[in-house]
């Protein structure tokens, strides 16, 4: 399960490198230690990508018992261990939308609303929402590539790596993405004033 | 570029108004729960494993023997084993008390007799 990728990384630091071993070899404190640092994000991610809470939490389960099951053969150099774990919970959120009965989201497009927004000012709840409206109206891979390097401020090669991309296939993915987000929200600019 | 840009920093503007979930103590038990629950299998794994490598032990040294059968047999050698040990050295010690490995004078090839000098 633990790939190398694509340009090795023998010489880089990994801050989790210690805490991954010893949570293999039994360490309880290692284990909250990883997830009191990981599990907040990756929930984030994860609640982005698949919309409900109860089942980003699901998917957040499962990566980490996937990370205990491998912990004990986890070879440091080999890949950095955080973009591991967001490359298994990324794909841990692909098999789940996958497996969803009903057409994905981006089948169907979004519409602007103007009607149910207010005339003057925007609640930062409404705001909230038509931005996570907007969000999941992408398609999944384009929605993945904006939270990865929005929420988890990765750097271009980190969030391409995470998705088994290349850096130009990452940033043309964030370059659409943007503009579809733009495009759904233009029209919040007339609500929120300077806000956006 | 510069749409590239605007498109970026539009982007970047409307996410900060996401909520963002939080991610309660109650999940995070959950997790070390699953953890803790994943150890104790593993415990269990070790002890399994242990116990499988010595019955395949037992079954070559002593085939269709009870496992306590070469158990004891190993611990008594290792009683015996140790005793001989401890006692030994004391037995030879007490019985021959005009035993010693020193050599007599005469037999020293390296002694000095002031002969060297006289080589110099």
């Amino acid at each position: 399960m633990f790939r190398t990728f694509k340009g090795r990384r023998s010489d880089m630091h990994d801050p989790d490198a210690d805490d991954v071993a010893r949570a293999g070899q039994g360490d309880r404190r290692a284990a909250a230690r990883l997830i009191g640092k990981h599990a907040p994000k990756l929930l984030t991610v994860a609640r982005r990508m698949l919309g409900a809470q109860a089942e980003a939490e699901d998917a957040v389960q499962e990566v980490f018992l996937r990370l205990w099951t491998h912990a004990a053969r986890w070879q440091p150099g080999k890949a950095k261990f955080e973009t591991w774990l967001y490359r298994v919970m990324m794909n841990q959120c692909y098999d789940r939308l996958r497996r969803r009965p009903t057409a994905p989201l981006e089948a169907a497009e979004d519409v602007a609303d103007d009607a149910a927004l207010p005339d003057t000012g925007l609640d930062e709840g409404v705001l909230g929402r038509e931005v996570a409206r907007a969000l999941d109206g992408l398609p999944e891979r384009q929605k993945a590539a904006i939270l990865l390097c929005h929420f988890r401020e990765l750097g271009n090669i980190e969030a391409a790596e995470i998705m088994g991309i290349s850096v130009e296939a990452l940033e043309s993915l964030l370059a659409r993405g943007r503009r579809g987000l733009r495009s759904r929200l233009e029209h919040l600019k007339r609500f929120a004033g300077d806000g956006l | 570029m510069t749409d590239k840009r605007s498109d970026r920093d539009f982007a970047e503007r409307v996410l900060e108004h996401l909520p963002r979930p939080a991610s309660s103590p109650t999940f995070e038990a959950a997790l070390l729960a699953s953890y803790d629950a994943w150890n104790a299998e593993r415990a269990k794994g070790l002890w399994a494993a242990w116990n499988a490598g010595l019955r395949r032990f037992s079954e070559t040294v002593w085939p269709d023997a009870p496992l306590w059968a070469p158990a004891s047999a190993l611990v008594a050698a290792l009683v015996i084993g140790t005793g001989l040990g401890a006692a030994l050295p004391a037995i030879i010690s007490t019985d021959e008390p005009g035993f010693s490995l020193e050599q007599p004078e005469s037999f020293n090839l390296f002694a000095s007799e002031g002969t060297q000098e006289e080589d110099l």
